[in-house]
């Protein structure tokens, strides 16, 4: 019975880890492509000597691992749980248990939102282990002087910063609320538990004031604050994410089993939706199967933010409109709002220099994924492909890509046009994804002319 | 214990001191195959001439193809020194300044070893000529992603050439006051060299000209009613406090399939004179029909140079600039300026590019007024997205009133400066007149680069990188240098001090 808070902490533990690895991975997936962790001492150092830097580079160090849902869940159920036992270490609770739990649940709600950082949760845990190792030392001067030092030290490696939320100048409540109820909780259960202490030792063999009410206690706080989580987690967004995430992982089967069950009606939903149909050769025979969005459905005009344009950009480099995937991702990345860079860009951006010839370039890209923990084998892997013309040719996707380029250069803007769509397949007719795309652009227009003057040009040649 | 803890912090002390002063010199490898070519290190310091307060040109072997590399220094008065740590030669400052000191108008030779397969190879010994003429030590640039529309975070810079320090002049974070909008920082310029008196534009959030008029920061508003934007492509008069800027409507588009990327085009573009003792814009040239652009003065003042488009024909008129862009060519004019009166003289045709299907940008004169320095491409005034951008340099005695043309003007010969189909743009002058500068593609055509060569009486020397310390920090850094340009002192306001300017 003397471990039986363990067995609570266990349990809050898994139903994060459960929350994370099947109610919300995509929320993972979405923060892993983000960042790119460099195994590299600039980069480190970079980090490190800002205010914070610790607690942020800690963070982005567990992101990259969000790669893997269930790893990333692991992580978070890790960390929440420690912040949970620190808190609890600080002060007796008494009847008042289940309080100790509140930073946690204020941390895992501010982790419901796609732009808060894991260096904050960090920053909680340095300040709570700092705490900790100085209540741990005995009374006296060098606990004075070390609290002093602390103060500064902690500052420095964990509070100082502002890298707690993707977008500047944001000021995030729920993380500050977290850090003041993991300081501020222990300290009242402290001062309160401290002036029963003498009817608390009168009690201390009751079962019901140290087990049931402690218990009831923890229900309370696990019943309101776990209902608060799932009010506010945003499966609309989680929703969403995994249509991204399906298609950079070129999970087409998987998106037309998705869609088969819940027609999307979000633009990224559709734009994929129609992806996976075009991919696997269906779109045009089950474009009005599904919700449509016009033609912004098909290709979306490019907005300036860092997720919407991505799936986008998948369907513009599947065509084998590389020039204008590459502009895609490159802006997409540019517009991530804290400066970082991302993994997934960079992926994208050394594969449309490698399909076009722009080695050098490439070779940059796939230099600094070699310095990753995840993507540094399929650098090393695609490193010796630069500059060998015959080993692209026969890649299956780098040498196909390459065969659907365009054969006459023209100038674009922002808008895809169907003279865009046009002069893809005619450069190469045996661009099936160009034909079914012009064909559903044709449809969604109502451009009955154009369609049938295809279908002729197409039947003529044959 | 106490005493343990001493000890041992003065010993963690000394290794650390020993550690960043030490440089690793390597024994000369005692056997090794003789190969009968230059070594291809990077950057390529083979045969080029540089000045003699340069830092240090530390370079590499590919690390790819390498596993060690050893280079030996012998200075003319015989000393000898060897470099070499893994494939990288990185030379301490101090020591090399000691080497350029000692090789002053005369040659430093390097002797270059490279273990390949754990062979040794011995490569053709190059020199390194060091100039009696020095480099202006200070040059600034901005750092940016080589972006399409948007943009992330990016910092005016300045770096002191005689070493490898470079601190920050201004970044867009610190005065931006709407993150989903952006701030873009841009056209740092300064008058002769100075920074007592200099600008940069800070457009989009809280957007502004940033003026430094002797050593007084404000933030100006450059657009008038009559003029159809803020200034834009500064020139600084070298004497009086005025500046000359092209006014520009500008666009962007994108190629589907060509290496070139990026088009930017101005839909139109003017020219103004901005006097900042009286915070007065008055028009240079605003017709409606032409595009005039990239002013810059003589040295002396006397003269304002620019760049202005040719007519179209008349059948491209009226067709959407998207589809005639490639048609847009610029020659090279001058007018007379009278610093009395602030008037302008008749324009004068300097050089017709256009009669020889090409298109001129970014001129730059020669501080002793003899030469005229410009990039030159095909079409349009964005020349470092092309590919087929050149520099050209014509001694301006050969213009006597004229325009010149690709017959009648006889260029300086530039192929020690100039890349192989690669963008080379942005030229200009070290205030002596001894270095050219300029920002090129070479490397990998994409990310812009900062190089050097040495100039005297129309000669012209093979361009070097800017050096690093790190050699290989050219490789992956991903950013392009952005508008080189020479300063003779650093910029002493600090970048807080800038922000005060938007308060």
């Amino acid at each position: 019975m003397k471990y039986l808070h363990y067995i609570y902490t266990l349990l809050f533990g898994v139903s994060v880890l459960l929350f994370f690895g099947l109610a919300y991975p995509h929320h993972l997936h979405y923060q892993e492509q983000f960042q790119l962790f460099l195994f590299d001492s600039t980069y480190v150092w970079e980090i490190v000597r800002q205010p914070g830097g610790v607690a942020d580079l800690l963070g982005r160090f567990c992101t990259q691992f969000f790669l893997f849902a269930w790893v990333g869940a692991l992580i978070i159920a890790l960390l929440l749980s420690l912040v949970q036992l620190l808190t609890l270490r600080l002060a007796n609770y008494g009847w008042l248990y289940g309080l100790s739990f509140v930073p946690s649940f204020l941390l895992w709600l501010f982790l419901l939102d796609e732009n808060a950082l894991l260096g904050a949760v960090w920053t909680v845990l340095l300040t709570q282990l700092a705490f900790c190792g100085l209540l741990w030392l005995p009374d006296g001067w060098l606990r004075r002087i070390l609290i002093f030092v602390a103060f500064f030290i902690l500052f420095w490696i964990a509070f100082g910063g502002s890298h707690y939320y993707r977008i500047p100048n944001t000021f995030p409540t729920l993380f500050y609320a977290a850090w003041f109820s993991a300081m501020i909780i222990p300290l009242v259960m402290w001062l309160v538990v401290r002036g029963k202490k003498s009817e608390n030792a009168q009690q201390q063999n009751s079962f019901l004031t140290s087990h049931l009410i402690p218990l009831t206690s923890y229900l309370l706080v696990v019943v309101v604050m776990g209902a608060f989580i799932w009010k506010n987690a945003n499966f609309k967004a989680e929703k969403v994410m995994q249509y991204d995430f399906m298609a950079s992982h070129q999970q087409w089967n998987r998106i037309l089993e998705t869609i088969n069950k819940e027609k999307p009606n979000n633009q990224i939903g559709v734009t994929v939706q129609n992806l996976a149909l075009a991919m696997r050769g269906q779109l045009v025979n089950h474009l009005f199967d599904y919700n449509q969005n016009g033609i912004a459905g098909l290709l979306p005009d490019v907005q300036s933010d860092a997720t919407s344009p991505m799936p986008t950009a998948e369907a513009f480099y599947q065509l084998g409109m590389i020039y204008v995937a590459q502009r895609t991702v490159f802006e997409a990345q540019e517009a991530i709002l804290d400066f970082q860079k991302s993994a997934r860009c960079y992926k994208r951006l050394a594969q449309t220099n490698l399909i076009i010839g722009s080695y050098e370039v490439a070779r940059k890209y796939l230099s600094a994924l070699q310095k990753t923990l995840f993507y540094r084998e399929w650098a090393n892997e695609t490193l010796p492909l630069l500059g060998n013309e015959e080993a692209i040719a026969k890649h299956p996707e780098y040498g196909r890509l390459r065969q659907f380029a365009y054969d006459k250069d023209f100038y674009f803007s922002d808008h895809v046009t169907p003279d865009m769509l046009e002069s893809l397949f005619f450069s190469n007719t045996d661009n099936r994804l160009a034909f079914e795309y012009l064909k559903a652009y044709y449809m969604l227009t109502g451009d009955r002319d154009r369609y049938t003057k295809l279908l002729l040009h197409i039947s003529n040649k044959q | 214990m106490k005493i343990y803890i001493h000890i041992y912090t003065q010993f963690l002390v000394a290794v650390l001191l020993l550690l960043s002063s030490c440089a690793n010199h390597p024994d000369v490898p005692s056997s090794s195959k003789k190969v009968n070519s230059l070594p291809a290190i990077f950057p390529d310091y083979c045969n080029v001439i540089v000045p003699f307060n340069i830092a240090p040109l530390n370079f590499m072997l590919p690390a790819d193809e390498y596993e060690a590399c050893v280079a030996r220094f012998t200075t003319p008065d015989g000393e000898q020194q060897t470099y070499g740590d893994g494939v990288k030669v990185q030379i301490p400052e101090e020591e090399w300044h000691v080497m350029l000191d000692a090789a002053k108008e005369k040659s430093i030779k390097v002797e270059v070893w490279g273990q390949k397969a754990g062979e040794w190879l011995s490569f053709t010994p190059f020199m390194i000529e060091v100039a009696k003429e020095p480099i202006d030590e200070y040059v600034s640039y901005r750092l940016i992603e080589p972006s399409y529309v948007a943009w992330n975070f990016m910092e005016i810079v300045q770096r002191n050439l005689t070493t490898f320090d470079e601190t920050q002049i201004f970044n867009n974070e610190l005065t931006c006051n709407d993150k989903k909008k952006g701030q873009c920082i841009n056209c740092h310029s300064y008058q002769n060299y100075k920074t007592d008196n200099m600008l940069f534009h800070v457009r989009v959030s809280n957007g502004g000209t940033v003026l430094v008029n002797d050593n007084k920061v404000s933030k100006v508003n450059l657009k008038r009613d009559y003029t159809i934007s803020a200034g834009v492509y500064p020139a600084w008069h070298p004497t009086a406090k005025l500046i000359a800027f092209s006014t520009n409507q500008t666009r962007q588009g994108f190629y589907t399939q060509n290496p070139n990327k990026i088009e930017v085009y101005d839909m139109a573009s003017d020219l103004i004179l901005y006097d900042i003792m009286t915070d007065s814009v008055s028009i240079v040239c605003n017709d409606s029909t032409l595009l005039e652009v990239y002013p810059t003065w003589s040295p002396d003042g006397k003269y304002l140079y620019y760049c202005k488009s040719v007519p179209f024909p008349v059948e491209l008129r009226d067709k959407d600039i998207t589809s005639t862009y490639q048609k847009v060519q610029y020659n090279l004019y001058r007018r007379s300026f009278d610093l009395e009166t602030h008037g302008f003289g008749e324009e004068e045709l300097v050089y017709d590019a256009a009669s020889n299907d090409k298109s001129v940008s970014l001129p730059r004169i020669s501080p002793d007024g003899c030469y005229l320095l410009f990039a030159q491409g095909q079409y349009g005034c964005f020349h470092i997205w092309h590919y087929d951008a050149d520099i050209v340099c014509i001694p301006m005695n050969q213009y006597t009133g004229t325009g010149l043309t690709s017959e009648t003007a006889s260029p300086v010969d530039l192929k020690f400066l100039n890349s192989d189909g690669y963008p080379e743009s942005y030229p200009s002058w070290s205030s002596n007149g001894h270095w050219m500068m300029l920002a090129s593609r070479r490397d990998d055509g994409n990310y812009s680069r900062v190089y050097f060569a040495y100039f005297n009486n129309g000669k012209v020397g093979k361009a070097f990188l800017l050096p690093q310390e790190d050699p290989e920090m050219h490789t992956f850094l991903l950013k392009s240098y952005n508008r080189p340009e020479f300063m003779v002192e650093p910029v002493r306001i600090t970048p807080n001090e800038f922000s005060k300017a938007f308060e």
